[in-house]
């Protein structure tokens, strides 16, 4: 490699690094007790609750939204969805004379119609996981983390370049632990760039993937989900509607075998003005953060369309777990937990080496 | 330098090798339940014990 080439790829390995390291190591020091999110509530918030009624009989959806609405007089309905491992219902409505951002959110004893206690994250993990996704900037603070990853990725990919230059004399592997300490944490930072570049490209991708969120939701609904709905022109008042209930064994029975998530209500985000959009899920680790939306016309009852997600939806459905780790077992996690460590020591011996050159120049 | 240049084999045969392991145990554990789980972490396992090896034997 000519001297030019490298040095114009180093310049771009420092200022990717420099520009972003402060970012990644919050990311990767937050990131590590998010992968144990599930785990550490569960020991934190373990609280036993039992349903109302033990003979498991359930109050109809319809029924469930109607005892909902009634604890807050004038709400309308948002959205609602359905805990894994409890009979619960969870309402989410919304005052339409109030401001449009102040959900009420309720989770409600489907055997009893009693209020259920709520399965919130414990604060410190909420504090946490919010500093990770946006630095409680909301979207530009998200947009600005994935701009962070990119200078990741531009890190990673000059990291891999210089790495021949360095180790043109160094057999794979070589640690030379007796020299100088910049010397050694060059060999450091080599070894454990060159072993784990596979994980931290994924995590990067991925986690700069999470980030455009908002805006590839934002786009599903200004384009595909709008053509399923050009037909209408009014929309449905609450009166109007065909029972939630029906609705929804409607649209399970057009998505057989796959699991009921949640239902966005007419004129709600993630719906149209007209429809019931129910959300379904797969099974495997894959198909589990694939979700399809049934439309079911809000004043018939009837299936309008089963919404099988573009593309770009589905990237994001992949990215979320490809970047949690939270779909192979606690093997999987401890991984994420180790190979987030290496990266943290990468990043802090990549500062090291930057500081140690510069004293070393007069 | 009297040492000839190593080439791109020796430079860059190993990093690839756990590069590629690495990724088909992270796919793999994502279409599989059960045995794949096991058998994505141990892929994915596979730089964490090169690691251990290159620091066990680290020399001069």
């Amino acid at each position: 490699m000519q001297t030019r080439t490298i040095r114009a790829w180093t310049w771009v390995h420092k200022w990717s690094s420099l520009v972003s390291t402060a970012f990644l190591l919050m990311l990767c020091v937050t990131g590590l007790p998010l992968v144990f999110t599930h785990e550490i509530e569960e020991v934190l918030l373990h609280q036993q609750w039992e349903p109302g009624r033990a003979d498991g009989a359930k109050l109809n959806l319809d029924q469930v939204l109607e005892v909902a609405l009634s604890r807050h007089p004038g709400d309308v309905a948002a959205f609602m969805s359905f805990d894994e491992d409890r009979p619960v219902v969870n309402v989410t409505s919304v005052d339409p004379k109030g401001p449009a951002d102040i959900y009420n959110f309720q989770p409600i004893d489907q055997t009893s119609g009693a209020p259920a206690p709520p399965v919130a994250g414990h604060p410190v993990m909420e504090f946490l996981l919010q500093l990770h996704t946006d630095m409680f900037l909301g979207l530009p603070g998200m947009l600005f983390l994935g701009a962070m990853g990119l200078l990741l990725i531009a890190a990673l990919m000059s990291g891999v370049v210089l790495y021949a230059p360095f180790m043109r004399r160094l057999p794979f592997g070589t640690v030379r632990a007796s020299k100088a300490a910049r010397t050694r944490w060059l060999d450091y930072h080599n070894l454990l760039g060159a072993v784990t570049l596979a994980w931290v490209l994924v995590v990067g991708v991925t986690g700069v993937v999470n980030t455009l969120a908002t805006p590839i939701i934002a786009f599903w609904k200004d384009t595909a989900l709008k053509e399923l709905t050009a037909a209408y022109d009014a929309p449905v008042a609450a009166g109007e509607r065909a029972s939630l209930d029906a609705a929804v064994k409607r649209a399970q029975a057009a998505l057989p075998g796959m699991t009921l998530q949640f239902v966005a209500f007419p004129g709600s985000s993630y719906s149209t003005d007209h429809h019931y959009a129910v959300f379904f899920h797969g099974d495997t680790p894959l198909t589990t953060h694939m979700t399809t939306p049934a439309l079911i016309d809000a004043r018939t009852g009837e299936l309008a369309a089963v919404a099988s997600m573009p593309w770009y939806v589905k990237t994001l459905s992949l990215s979320q777990p490809l970047h949690f780790g939270d779909y192979g077992g606690l093997g999987l996690k401890l991984l994420w937990a180790l190979l987030d460590i290496a990266t943290i020591v990468i990043l802090i011996s990549g500062l090291y080496l930057w500081l140690a050159k510069r004293k070393k120049k007069p | 330098m009297s040492r000839k240049d190593l080439g791109f084999r020796a430079i860059f045969g190993a990093p690839i090798i756990l590069f590629v392991l690495s990724l088909i145990g992270l796919v793999g554990a994502l279409l599989e339940d059960g045995l794949w789980d096991w058998l994505g972490a141990a892929l994915l396992g596979t730089p964490l014990l090169v690691l251990t090896w290159a620091l066990i034997r680290r020399r001069g």
